[in-house]
């Protein structure tokens, strides 16, 4: 008998799918698999591409450094557990050319190098992209460095105590992480030349560097190891952990699309719900017919449980497919700023797909479908016998529920989703209420529609037709309000988070840094860039500092044993003195410093006096260094300057916006303390395209300070955003089909009915004109309400999310009020008008036949 | 199942209502014509209609012999249709009992009731009652699968060809006339060689001379298969064909001689 079942299934699913209302149902689930699977793939190989692009900027999956060499048993387990290991040594010396010397910091790679990416040389035939370092013998310094002691291409540069030859201008490094620690200009060597430079001595300032690449399973495998490497006081660095500051946006756009994706299923999971409907009803004879030939309920419900089934089925396998072209698509677009080798996408994603498919289709047609388990097989001999329609609070209370599930399943978030829920569900109630009022108070307006006019006329009629189904009317005006609620959301939320991105990166973002502005040279600098240029951030009196002690104890046994090799420990920070808060930054705990009431400005710098050893100074940390150290406000640290010391203590947390392009501090004093203390400043602007010559001019008149460009690395975050923009859009067009698909779903439910009043309007003695303007009236009308409802929601909903889960600041959308109903009148009003075309080219006897047919 | 004991119940009702019950001098010889395929006693069947009850039937008695053919006319309105749903087990008997092929149908749940039909009873509709979606041959395949045979599509076949459609088993209802539907119709009723064949007004939805020539199939076939049929109509022509005719009148079956001149249409 099971057999038959799925014979039976089979066979009649093969005829179904000419009717209008599976076609709906299957499009909808289509739609929902697609969009879930596209975008459940896509984060998860982005999500993987930026360990594989932070691995490339950390220069390995794993970066060990410390001030010696590394023992050989270290290698052998680390390649045991499947790495690939390249060696590298950091050191500053002193380099020349000629009769020009010039610090330089020396970076020696050896032939492994790179892991990852490609450096960007000049060897004579343009800017090549080469993934090796300089062979033995050779030397690439950069452009600052070759232009500081006129080096070209085929000189000999002599470093320690040998000499290497010039064999490419290194522009960019494959490794190069943008940081701003290291001011001297670069040399990229082999570590084969090391030895002969002879600058490795004991007792000499070298970084050795050991960069592993290897697979996430290598990495989990020496985590126990990694934990003790650092509690030795080595510098561990996993891409995992320590991945590159790309900035909110990806992670505003991450949240965009699994938002987008959500709306997406919804809107299939109401299309879904409205074409199940209209399915049930025309298969009631079936299931009639079926129980009188001796089907027992079980049977049916198996029998068409089966169907739909196999119709998920096929839906989930093409919405999956779908899901991975869009997903390819999705990344093509984004391509030039991910890594060129994504992985390939993985298989996890085309289950959470089936399992969408599956899932929406229980939640939203499941009860609906129950109520053919109900039909009397008596019903072959009376049609009117039809079971009752499921209570809209089982449809409405199933779907949440299932719903409820996939936003848990989606977000990771329980109580985000609870919250969505039940939110939701009152909203819903809610809605239900005011729909009905609103439809009860517009429908007597237009019958108040005064005048002969035939549009007046049609109107009139349109709203009767509206009114005598009020029941089915306010389903359709709910399932078309929730519609347009989704469409309007993403399309707002998409102009919003464009508007804050191109906040973020206004027109004029510093893209100079100038570092090493000596004091005497301060007012100079200032005058000679102010006139050309756009905009400047403040100059930053810069001393640099080392923490010598944290509450009194050495700052290793101070702090988390993980973070005993952090950076900042280990290297001198970059300490600076301001009254103000500087700007972009924000106080998340403590308080600012008070205002003094002594002068301000350079005033404070010239007469102020060293701080007696014993006082504490209150200072301000940047809250993320201060998690990572386990400090809070309160704790004591004590700073070595210059040989003096400095007891402080941390009044003040502050968080940062890492993405802004100013000059960022960890700690802030307040000022009086540090003037006395060798310092420079520093300072970014904007420098506009056509004042390139500004450069020049800067470089031979202050010649001791350093000035970085920047444009690439704002170039590259500019792509970002243009790419993840038009990303966003592409799932903006996913979500406005799934509002299409209800559209169409919910048209094709009330189809039949609608035959039947257009052919009784006919009976009576109306002309096409006629009918089809009553259509139009009732659809613009059921739209002018809808987008009614549409905008209330979605602009109640808007402010909840902006406030809870993008973090944006709320705004009025006033546009909304205005199109959403006019364009839901229009929309519904030309589509339905459109769909219902064939309707009304029928004969009359055909249309009031058709509901005695099935 | 066991005849044994519903015979006796079944004869010693014979004896105290004989007027309705000719199943031991139906006019064909069956085999089995000594056992009642449908037994009803005191059957009554009232609804809700508003505020009010409305009987619809009233301590009804039929007896149906297997391989008899009983006709029941009656006014529109009358209960013809509720009569044949309680028959079929379709629907439930506010009182009274009811018993099918030896079982008590009115003491079985819906799902018994069902599973008691499956391959043994057909059915025949005044609006055919085919499934769109399905072709011929599929519609005549349905209730096939129900029963213990299912898949013998041969089978499916060849009732088409008997019923003249043989060319024509991939077409859709809709590509049918109708008389060519009612045809695929009583090809699925007979499909599964039932006991018993209920046909509901198979002439009602043809024009006469089709509605002729679907009678003669009708009847043709429930000779050589030996069915029982049992047949609510209002034609006298269709009636005066069967064995025995019932009138259904104030909740009750009386026996009745159609007669000779009427032919369709008007009712008794």
């Amino acid at each position: 008998m099971s057999d038959l079942n799925w014979r039976l299934a089979a066979r009649s699913l093969r005829r179904d799918l000419r009717a209008a209302d599976v076609r709906a149902l299957f499009v909808a689930l289509v739609l929902a698999v697609a969009a879930s699977t596209m975008i459940a793939f896509f984060l998860d190989r982005i999500e993987r591409g930026l360990e594989r692009q932070a691995g490339q900027m950390l220069g390995g999956d794993l970066v060990l450094e410390q001030r010696e060499p590394f023992s050989e048993e270290l290698r052998t387990t680390l390649e045991q557990a499947g790495f690939v290991l390249s060696d590298q040594v950091d050191l500053v010396s002193m380099i020349s050319h000629g009769e020009q010397f010039q610090p330089a910091s020396l970076k020696a790679v050896d032939d492994v190098y790179p892991h990852y990416g490609v450096s960007h040389v000049d060897r004579g035939n343009g800017v090549e992209q080469i993934a090796s370092g300089p062979p033995p013998g050779e030397a690439w310094p950069d452009p600052r460095l070759a232009q500081l002691i006129e080096l070209e291409l085929g000189d000999r540069v002599q470093v320690g105590q040998t000499e290497l030859t010039v064999s490419g201008i290194i522009e960019r490094e494959a490794d190069q992480s943008g940081g701003f620690g290291n001011f001297n200009p670069r040399l990229m060597l082999n570590t084969a030349d090391l030895e002969a430079t002879g600058l490795v001595q004991p007792g000499s300032r070298i970084g050795f560097e050991l960069l592993a690449a290897g697979p996430p399973a290598a990495l989990e495998q020496v985590q126990a190891l990694l934990a003790e490497l650092r509690r030795d006081g080595v510098e561990v660095r996993d891409v995992r952990v320590d991945r590159p500051q790309l900035g909110n946006a990806l992670q505003r756009a991450e949240s965009y699309l699994g938002l987008a994706g959500l709306a997406a299923v919804l809107l299939a999971g109401v299309a879904v719900a409205m074409s199940t409907r209209r399915y049930v009803e025309r298969h009631l004879d079936t299931a009639a017919l079926l129980r009188c030939f001796g089907a027992s309920q079980y049977q049916l419900v198996t029998i068409f449980s089966l169907q739909l089934m196999g119709l998920a089925l096929m839906a989930a396998v093409i919405g999956a497919l779908l899901g991975l072209v869009g997903q390819a698509v999705l990344l093509w677009l984004l391509t030039s700023f991910l890594p060129m080798t994504l992985p390939p996408p993985g298989i996890m994603p085309l289950w959470l797909g089936v399992f969408t498919a599956l899932a929406v289709l229980v939640g939203f047609a499941g009860p609906t479908l129950l109520r053919i388990k109900r039909v009397s097989a008596l019903k072959v001999l009376r049609r009117e016998l039809d079971p009752l329609p499921p209570s809209a609070w089982l449809v409405v209370g199933v779907a949440s529920l299932v719903f409820g599930g996939l936003l848990w399943l989606y977000s990771g978030s329980f109580s985000l989703a609870l919250a969505l829920l039940i939110g939701g569900s009152a909203l819903l109630g809610l809605l239900w209420l005011v729909s009905g009022l609103l439809l009860n108070g517009l429908l007597k307006l237009v019958q108040r529609l005064s005048g002969g006019s035939e549009w007046g006329q049609a109107f009139r009629l349109g709203g009767r037709q509206l009114a005598r189904r009020k029941e089915a009317g306010l389903g359709q005006l709910l399932a078309f309000a929730v519609t347009f609620f989704a469409m309007a959301m993403i399309v707002m939320v998409r102009g919003d988070l464009l508007t804050t991105w191109q906040d973020q990166l206004p027109e004029n973002t510093p893209n100079y840094f100038a570092i090493n502005i000596q004091p005497s040279e301060r007012d100079a600098f200032e005058d000679a860039v102010a006139l050309r240029i756009e905009a400047q951030s403040t100059l930053y009196p810069m001393v640099r500092g080392r923490i010598s002690a944290i509450n009194g104890q050495p700052p290793r046994e101070a702090v988390p044993p993980d973070a005993r090799g952090d950076n900042s420990l280990r290297r001198e920070l970059n300490l600076t003195w301001q009254s103000e808060l500087p700007e972009g930054n924000q106080v998340v705990a403590g308080q600012w410093f008070v205002q003094a009431s002594e002068p301000q400005g350079w005033m404070s710098e010239v007469v102020a006096t060293p701080q007696a050893a014993s006082e504490v100074v209150p200072i301000s940390m940047e809250d993320g260094l201060a998690d990572r150290l386990g400090l809070g406000l309160g704790d004591e640290l004590t700073f070595s300057v210059g040989g003096n010391t400095i007891t402080t203590r941390i009044e003040s947390l502050r968080s940062l916006n890492w993405d802004s392009f100013n000059p960022n501090f960890f700690v802030i004093f307040p000022p009086g303390v540090l003037e006395t203390f060798g310092h420079s400043f520093i300072t970014a602007f904007h420098l506009p395209e056509d004042e390139q010559g500004l450069i020049r001019q800067l470089v031979s008149d202050f010649p001791g300070v350093s000035l970085l460009n920047v444009d690439a690395i704002l170039g590259q975050v500019r792509e970002v955003l243009t790419q993840v923009t038009r990303a966003v859009e592409l799932v903006l067009i996913l979500v406005l089909m799934a509002g299409v698909s209800v559209l169409y779903a919910a048209l094709t439910a009330s189809r039949p009915v609608r035959a039947h009043e257009s052919g009784l309007l006919r009976v009576f003695g109306a002309g096409n004109r006629m009918i089809s303007r009553v259509q139009g009236a009732e659809y613009a009308l059921l739209g002018f309400a809808s987008g009614l409802m549409g905008a209330v929601l979605a602009e109640v909903a808007t402010a909840a999310l902006y406030l809870y889960w993008l973090e944006l600041t709320p705004r009025l959308h006033l546009g909304l009020w205005l199109i959403l109903p006019l364009g839901g009148a229009l929309m519904i009003g030309v589509i339905g008008h459109a769909l219902s075309y064939s309707l009304r080219r029928q004969a009359p006897a055909a249309s009031l036949g058709l509901l005695g047919e099935t | 199942m066991s005849y044994s004991s519903d015979q006796s119940a079944h004869l010693s009702v014979n004896d105290a209502r004989p007027s309705t019950d000719t199943s031991t001098v139906s006019k064909v010889p069956h085999k089995q014509a000594h056992q009642p395929v449908l037994h009803a006693e005191k059957l009554s069947k009232q609804v809700k209609s508003g505020e009010r009850a409305l009987t619809i039937l009233h301590d009804l008695y039929l007896s149906v012999a297997a391989g008899e053919s009983v006709a029941i006319l009656g006014k529109s309105g009358a209960g013809k249709s509720t009569l044949l749903g309680l028959l079929a087990g379709l629907d439930t008997p506010s009182d009274g009992e009811l018993t099918l092929f030896g079982q008590p149908l009115s003491r079985m749940d819906e799902d018994g009731r069902a599973s008691l039909r499956a391959g043994r009873v057909g059915f025949v509709f005044q609006n055919f009652q085919l499934l769109p979606t399905l072709s011929a041959l599929e519609n005549v395949l349905l209730p096939l699968e129900l029963s213990p045979r299912a898949g013998e599509t041969q089978t499916a076949a060849q009732w088409l060809e008997r019923v003249g459609l043989g060319e024509r088993m991939e077409h859709l209802p809709k590509q049918l006339s109708g008389g060519e539907q009612q045809r695929v119709a009583i090809a699925r009723a007979f499909v599964t060689d039932p006991e018993l064949v209920f046909a509901d007004e198979p002439t009602g939805n043809l024009d006469p001379d089709t509605g002729a020539q679907i009678i003669d199939l009708l009847f043709t076939l429930n000779r050589e298969a030996g069915t029982t049929l049992i047949l609510v109509t209002h034609d006298h022509a269709l009636a005066r064909r069967c064995d025995r005719c019932l009138r259904l009148a104030d909740g009750q079956l009386m026996p009745f001689e159609p007669s000779a001149a009427a032919n369709g249409g008007g009712d008794e």
